[in-house]
């Protein structure tokens, strides 16, 4: 990585195809700084930790929706995945002890993930359709455990959860730093394990990749679990930050982490994609939020602004593959 | 249709083009008359798709000047080339597979004609023209359901549709098989005698010497003149490619070939009958040739075997053992490896880097328990594969799209390689690939027949099936009609048992 860094910077006109090469890092760059010149409250510690906190639920259905993504498909259920599993958690963590209610969450996540897995590669259903499927079941479910209200925590665990979610270590939120865990181990298996390999070339092609004798049915099946795993993991610390679970929460967060993929350049046909971008992908749409919202923007104009940064981002990877 | 001027239907002079810093074509001329087959020769990367690109508008030249008819043109774009009466058969096929065969032929007149289509007599236009090429395809057809063979000759009727005044095809046989091969050409002689000028594009030089009246050679992106067919010969044409003398394209068999065979097929029949009764053995050391005619079911074979498709009865053998292959994964664990014929679709991860395209198979021995790669093992493993296989790259880590289709080829091989398959089957080992390259993957086989592994290859090409191998099946209707040994090698002998006839 360094040595080509250094390679294209030293080579003629290298500067400009270096900021081309990791545009979204240079975007998050940029827009720090502009947010730091046109707000004092930007770089204040509250609006900072802030930030992290509104970003990490989002941040961690992203890292599931990249793994996907990379495969070459597409999961549309984690948003109402977050719902039904907050409203899970809500009720399991005012019923059984917390490590149960947490674990059981997440197995929940990886259960209801497979069944999108079973469909895409046993049944080999379109993950657009199959996912869409499982994205109303998800909601609707989630209502009728919560009978259309929000669940709150009663009980010692509840509190426990809700503490953590709200307070800080060392000045980073406690959710944050569970994003950022998450990242970190997600950047660990793209890189340096099978996993990240084989999911990556079965994207690039997966007529090959089967040739080549890998496991195909195995590994589509696994990234639509592992979301819906990480959509479990998002809606236990979404629930805990608010310290309820209710079956309104994560509405569209499946096309705002679509969102943050592409943004950070992975291709929606697979096999093109890396943990870092994604991350700047979710910083950069987070980022956003929170100017608009310093400059007391209202929402709806945030939306516009949200949807010309994506075509923006998009535009400037086109120089890249140019 | 003669322009009085010029004894030339095409004068392309001076012709050079760039891109970036890599200068592709450097003073260029390429002159061909009406009614003439023109064969343009290169190895892969010495200019011959560029410059037919700037011809037909695909790119635009930076210097020189084309004629047509005596008149200067500039087509800026496929649209423009068409109108002029430039057709080009692309190597990579750019049919729309969900519509039907007329009307992916007359694709570029649907848009400027009348509002309502007259389907009709579209498709009837499109069968009396493919009928004309005496190829069986029916022209309501979804393109999807065609093989390759016919979705290029659907390219060809295509290029035929328009007021074609110079037709371009590049390697349009490398999918055919000899008798459609020679279909094809006689289609060529027909269109050449009515007056159009044809530029063809080949790696196969006897092909070549069948029908050109002049060739063209070019090298590293300069022309070395034109030749007349009749006045030169292969030796020489094959020096003008790579500038130098080649001794022999076959490298010499000096592998010893074992007596208990290391792979037994008994019997395989396939779920839907297209593959049937096939039996045959591979001995460890021997190069097995398996030839026949476009849908005698080799590749098919070869994928029934390597678990793509599904067996209803029969069984394998490797080692004396029974193995079963349900499944290419269960295939690649008894280490039977598979290159694929097509290897853009099925062969390599055309965007991925070359290090990654080897190490695919090969997990096992580059990491630990927990699925970790040991990144230094895998480089080693790598550098040394990319050394033996004189992969020309600068570095492991560019992507595989970057590379030559020889250089691709090597690498599709390099990963069953790295991990000491017993047997590999190679279907079409050397299409599109040039002649440097060709040599260089033959005496590749040849290294791994040494080591003792069992090669069977699947080749259309006869001169190169004979060139290689130790013994030749020959498929007939989806089944081994006979079995040549090599003293028996002929390109006769192997059509009678291709068409499913007796040696006389």
């Amino acid at each position: 990585m360094n040595a080509t860094i250094k390679q294209q910077l030293s080579s003629p006109g290298g500067w400009l195809s270096f900021l081309i090469k990791y545009n979204t890092i240079f975007i998050f760059i940029l827009l720090v700084i502009f947010s730091a010149c046109i707000s004092d409250v930007f770089f204040t510690s509250v609006n900072l930790s802030n930030l992290l906190k509104q970003v990490s639920g989002i941040g961690i259905i992203s890292v599931g929706m990249l793994i996907v993504i990379l495969t070459g498909g597409i999961d549309l259920s984690v948003g109402s995945m977050v719902a039904l599993l907050a409203v899970t958690f809500a009720i399991l963590v005012n019923l059984v002890i917390l490590p149960l209610a947490i674990l059981g969450t997440i197995a929940i996540g990886f259960a209801l993930g497979s069944v999108a897995g079973y469909l895409v590669a046993y049944q080999k259903m379109a993950p657009f359709i199959a996912t869409l499927a499982l994205m109303t079941i998800a909601r609707g479910l989630g209502f009728i455990y919560s009978n259309g209200s929000p669940i709150i925590f009663e009980t010692k665990g509840g509190l426990f959860m809700s503490n953590f979610a709200n307070n800080s270590l060392l000045g980073i939120p406690n959710i944050a730093l569970v994003f950022f865990i998450i990242v970190i181990g997600a950047a660990i298996m793209l890189k340096y394990n099978v996993f990240g390999r084989l999911i990556i070339a079965l994207g690039s092609n997966e007529e090959a990749a089967r040739l080549s004798g890998i496991k195909v049915n195995k590994y589509k099946f696994l990234v639509y679990a592992i979301s819906g795993a990480l959509a479990a993991t998002a809606a236990i610390i979404v629930a805990s930050r608010t310290n309820l679970g209710s079956p309104n929460m994560g509405v569209s967060w499946e096309l705002d982490a679509i969102a943050a993929v592409v943004i950070g350049g992975a291709s929606l046909s697979g096999g093109k994609g890396t943990v870092v971008n994604t991350l700047m992908g979710v910083l950069i749409l987070g980022l956003i939020s929170n100017i608009l919202n310093l400059l007391n923007v209202p929402s709806y104009p945030q939306q516009v602004v949200k949807g010309a940064i994506i075509v923006f981002a998009v535009l400037l990877q086109r120089f890249e593959s140019k | 249709m003669q322009n009085s001027e010029s004894d030339y239907r095409l004068e392309m002079t001076g012709i050079s083009k760039s891109f970036g810093v890599v200068s592709v074509l450097k003073d260029v001329n390429l002159k061909v008359k009406p009614g003439e087959i023109h064969a343009l020769l290169g190895e892969n990367g010495a200019g011959k798709s560029t410059l037919i690109k700037i011809l037909s508008g695909v790119h635009q030249k930076d210097s020189g000047q084309v004629l047509l008819n005596g008149q200067e043109i500039n087509p800026k774009n496929t649209h423009d080339g068409q109108v002029l009466g430039i057709s080009v058969v692309f190597q990579e096929l750019s049919l729309v597979n969900d519509l039907s065969v007329a009307e992916n032929i007359y694709l570029h007149k649907l848009g400027s004609s009348k509002f309502w289509m007259n389907w009709k007599e579209i498709t009837q236009n499109a069968q009396e023209l493919i009928d004309s090429l005496g190829f069986e395809i029916d022209a309501s057809a979804t393109v999807r359901n065609l093989s390759i063979v016919q979705k290029q000759v659907v390219e060809i009727a295509k290029a035929l549709s328009e007021d074609t005044k110079v037709l371009v095809l590049d390697e349009p046989t490398t999918v055919f098989d000899p008798t459609d091969t020679k279909k094809l050409l006689n289609n060529l002689f027909k269109l050449r005698d009515k007056g159009i000028s044809i530029i063809y594009i080949s790696h196969h030089l006897e092909e070549v010497f069948k029908i050109a009246d002049t060739i063209t050679v070019l090298r590293d992106g300069v022309d070395t003149g034109s030749l007349t067919a009749s006045e030169t010969h292969t030796d020489h044409v094959i020096k003008l490619m790579i500038g130098r003398e080649l001794k022999d394209l076959y490298p010499a068999r000096n592998s010893k070939i074992g007596k208990t065979p290391i792979f037994e097929v008994k019997n395989l029949t396939a779920k839907d009958n297209l593959v049937h009764d096939v039996s045959f053995d591979v001995k460890p050391g021997e190069v097995l040739g398996v030839a026949g005619l476009g849908g005698s079911g080799r590749t098919e074979m070869a994928k029934l075997i390597f678990g793509l498709y599904k067996k209803k009865s029969g069984s394998l053998f490797l080692e004396g053992k029974e193995i079963k292959t349900q499944t290419p994964v269960q295939a690649v664990a008894h280490k039977i490896g598979f290159v694929s014929e097509d290897r853009k679709e099925e062969g390599v991860f055309l965007p991925m880097s070359i290090k990654k395209n080897i190490s695919v198979t090969n997990f096992n021995f580059i990491t630990n328990k927990l699925g970790f790669l040991k990144m230094d093992k895998e480089q080693e493993n790598v550098s040394s594969l990319i050394t033996k296989l004189n992969i020309k790259t600068p570095s492991s880590e560019i992507a595989v799209k970057n590379l030559s289709g020889g250089n691709q080829q090597k690498v599709a091989l390099a990963k069953w390689l790295s991990i000491d398959s017993k047997v590999i089957i190679i279907d079409e080992p050397t299409r599109g690939v040039d002649v440097g390259a060709k040599i260089e993957i033959y005496n590749l086989i040849n290294e791994v027949a040494e080591k003792g592994v069992g090669v069977i290859v699947i080749s259309s090409d006869m001169p190169e099936i004979m060139g290689i191998a130790d013994r030749i099946q020959v498929m007939h209707t989806g089944t081994i009609y006979g079995e040549l040994p090599k003293e028996k090698f002929s390109e006769e002998n192997i059509l009678r048992y291709a068409i499913g006839k007796p040696l006389k």
